[in-house]
């Protein structure tokens, strides 16, 4: 199971990214069980690189390949098998359905291909504190206890890598540790990776690779 | 995948616009109530005009001519039939067989001898014996035979008893008529002449004609006539329908003319198919209307559902499964609409036959296979669309 990048660059980046950065224009290859860290400043890619990655966007020259297979030659029914079966993501716009609640939010992602069974999202959202929050409808939850919906729906499928897209920037500390205190884990129980991109270095986040964006 | 749609039920705005989704509802029903009435009027036509006229082993049989016009009067070869004309009809689809109604090119004079004062000038015609109703093993004659049977029209015979009286002539029963001998004097151009002895072997209720064997009239014809090359100012056709549509038309355009009355309820069913026919055009008109009525619908409700069908394609459904589903959901209401337009043209179907057409035996209150068969069509046609149009604007999102 390999995540491959080869030589991507965003169409509208000017060509002197190619020089500051480690990862654009870079041939790079993440396997299971790493756990890579990427900083980057705003404005480098970051979210970029995470919609590439999980094929949200195509405006990449270069390629990203898993498991050999070029992303861009993934059909629509491809990429719901790979989001379904093999790649998990926390986006920074979290996109929950503000209608349903939390519960329903986690349990739309849950029965597309369980991992866990249902009373596992009890379990999850009482230990990062949303436990009250199940039937809330999301639009009325804090951004904070949003991401925290988003976190655990992502750990709700099978996957080989978690793409996390600065998952904690509404969180403190103490709920942040204990977040990613719970991704480690779960990654661990697949053995997956976990491609972590943030503004700055995260000390409780044990990276095996950094790279700067 | 075992994946379950309930939840995702909500996610797809419908509320807002069910007027639209109403008027649809109901311009489907409409369309498919007339398109399927259609079918089954036309059928009904079908089975009450059917079958009409007299028939011999299922077949029809009658004569045409040609129309003689002020155009054309006096010029006999324009007048008959040449092999061409034989041919062309006998080549198409609806006739099953053509035959000649050959007439005697010579004088011919017919008196009943001394029992009956009577006697006239006449004609004699020969036809294949397989167009013929009535044919008796004896409806034969071999050359320097003095004998000659004859085939006589029933009709010629009531005009005869109707005119017999006021000449002192004795009225005949078909019987008693079978057993006069009369005489039939053939004259050539000359004044030459010979006399047959002739009896009727047979009457017939088909052919409005004195038959005599075909053998014979030739030989006449070419003995009296002085012609071998007899052209046919009659012919006789045998067909499956002499209602048919096709055939009439062919007629018209051909100029022939036809007993009226066994074409009547042609011209009748022909009408009356056009009206149903028409009726049945528009109806389908009102369904692929109604059809497309129902796409906006949908296009809105997938454009008001944009973002959620997005964030689920996000989330890995696949869109297949999401096509599948969301057109699934209108399985129900598309089987209800045609079913109800089903209900409508039996209860109509019912009505007709019981109140219109007073239970005749040649139609059924219960609807034809054909009809059930096109709803079914109908409902395949509806979901298929559905299905592709739901994919279609589902595959744009992704």
């Amino acid at each position: 199971m390999q995540l491959q990048l080869q030589q991507v660059l965003p169409v509208y980046f000017e060509s002197d990214h190619r020089t500051a950065s480690e990862v654009w224009r870079h041939d790079l290859t993440f396997t299971k069980g790493e756990y890579v860290k990427i900083v980057a400043p705003s404005g480098s890619g970051k979210t970029s690189l995470m919609h590439f990655l999980y094929g949200l966007r195509s405006e990449y020259n270069g390629n990203i390949l898993y498991n050999s297979g070029s992303l861009k030659s993934f059909s629509p029914e491809d990429f719901a098998g790979y989001r379904k079966d093999h790649i998990s993501i926390v986006l920074q716009d979290l996109r929950l359905f503000p209608e349903q609640t939390v519960w329903e939010n986690i349990e739309l992602k849950r029965q597309l291909n369980p991992f866990h069974p249902a009373e596992k999202i009890r379990e999850m959202a009482e230990r990062l504190g949303i436990g009250n929050k199940l039937s809330s409808k999301c639009r009325i939850c804090s951004y904070g206890e949003q991401q925290r919906v988003a976190i655990i729906r992502a750990l709700m499928q099978p996957y080989d890598f978690l793409l996390l897209d600065e998952p904690f920037s509404h969180l403190d500390d103490k709920n942040s540790q204990n977040a990613m205190q719970l991704m480690l884990e779960e990654s661990k129980l697949r053995n997956a990776a976990i491609i972590f991109a943030d503004l700055e270095r995260i000390d409780y986040f044990p990276f095996t690779r950094l790279f700067h964006l | 995948m075992t994946v379950s749609f309930k939840p995702i039920r909500s996610l797809l705005q419908t509320g807002t616009n069910t007027s639209s989704r109403w008027f649809s509802y109901i311009g489907l029903g409409i369309g498919v109530l007339l398109l399927l009435c259609s079918i089954q009027m036309y059928i009904n036509i079908q089975q009450l005009l059917g079958g009409e006229s007299p028939r011999k082993e299922g077949y029809d049989y009658i004569s045409i001519s040609k129309t003689i016009t002020n155009e054309t009067m006096g010029q006999l070869e324009k007048n008959l039939f040449n092999e061409n004309d034989i041919k062309d009809l006998a080549a198409k689809p609806f006739v099953q067989g053509v035959s000649p109604l050959i007439a005697n090119r010579f004088r011919v004079q017919l008196s009943a001898g001394d029992i009956i004062p009577f006697s006239t000038d006449m004609f004699l015609e020969s036809l294949d014996n397989n167009f013929i109703d009535t044919v008796p093993p004896n409806f034969t004659w071999q050359e320097g035979q003095n004998y000659i049977p004859i085939i006589f029209s029933s009709d010629f015979l009531e005009i005869y008893n109707v005119f017999a009286p006021g000449y002192g002539l004795p009225q005949l029963s078909e019987a008693t008529a079978s057993q006069v001998v009369v005489y039939i004097t053939c004259f050539t151009p000359n004044g030459e002449k010979q006399t047959f002895r002739a009896s009727i072997v047979a009457f017939s209720d088909r052919i409005n004609s004195i038959i005599v064997p075909k053998n014979f009239l030739n030989w006449a014809n070419n003995t009296f006539g002085h012609t071998t090359d007899v052209k046919a100012s009659r012919l006789y056709i045998k067909t499956k329908d002499a209602n048919s549509p096709d055939f009439l038309s062919y007629l018209q355009q051909k100029d022939y003319k036809v007993n009226k009355d066994k074409t009547k309820f042609g011209r009748v069913k022909q009408v009356l198919q056009g009206i149903f026919s028409g009726l049945g055009i528009f109806g389908l008109l009102v369904v692929i209307l109604a059809l497309m009525l129902f796409s906006f619908y949908l296009q809105l409700m997938i454009a008001r559902s944009k973002d959620n069908l997005q964030l689920l394609l996000m989330l890995g459904y696949s869109p297949n499964w999401l096509s599948r589903n969301v057109s699934k959901q209108f399985v129900p209401v598309y089987i209800l609409v045609v079913v109800a337009a089903l209900a409508l043209t039996e209860v109509m179907q019912w009505a007709f036959h019981h109140f219109v057409m007073f239970d005749r035996p040649e139609l059924s209150s219960m609807l034809h296979w054909s009809v059930l068969g096109a709803s079914a069509v109908l409902i395949a046609l509806s979901l298929f669309t559905n299905y592709r149009m739901v994919r279609k604007l589902l595959y744009r999102l992704v």
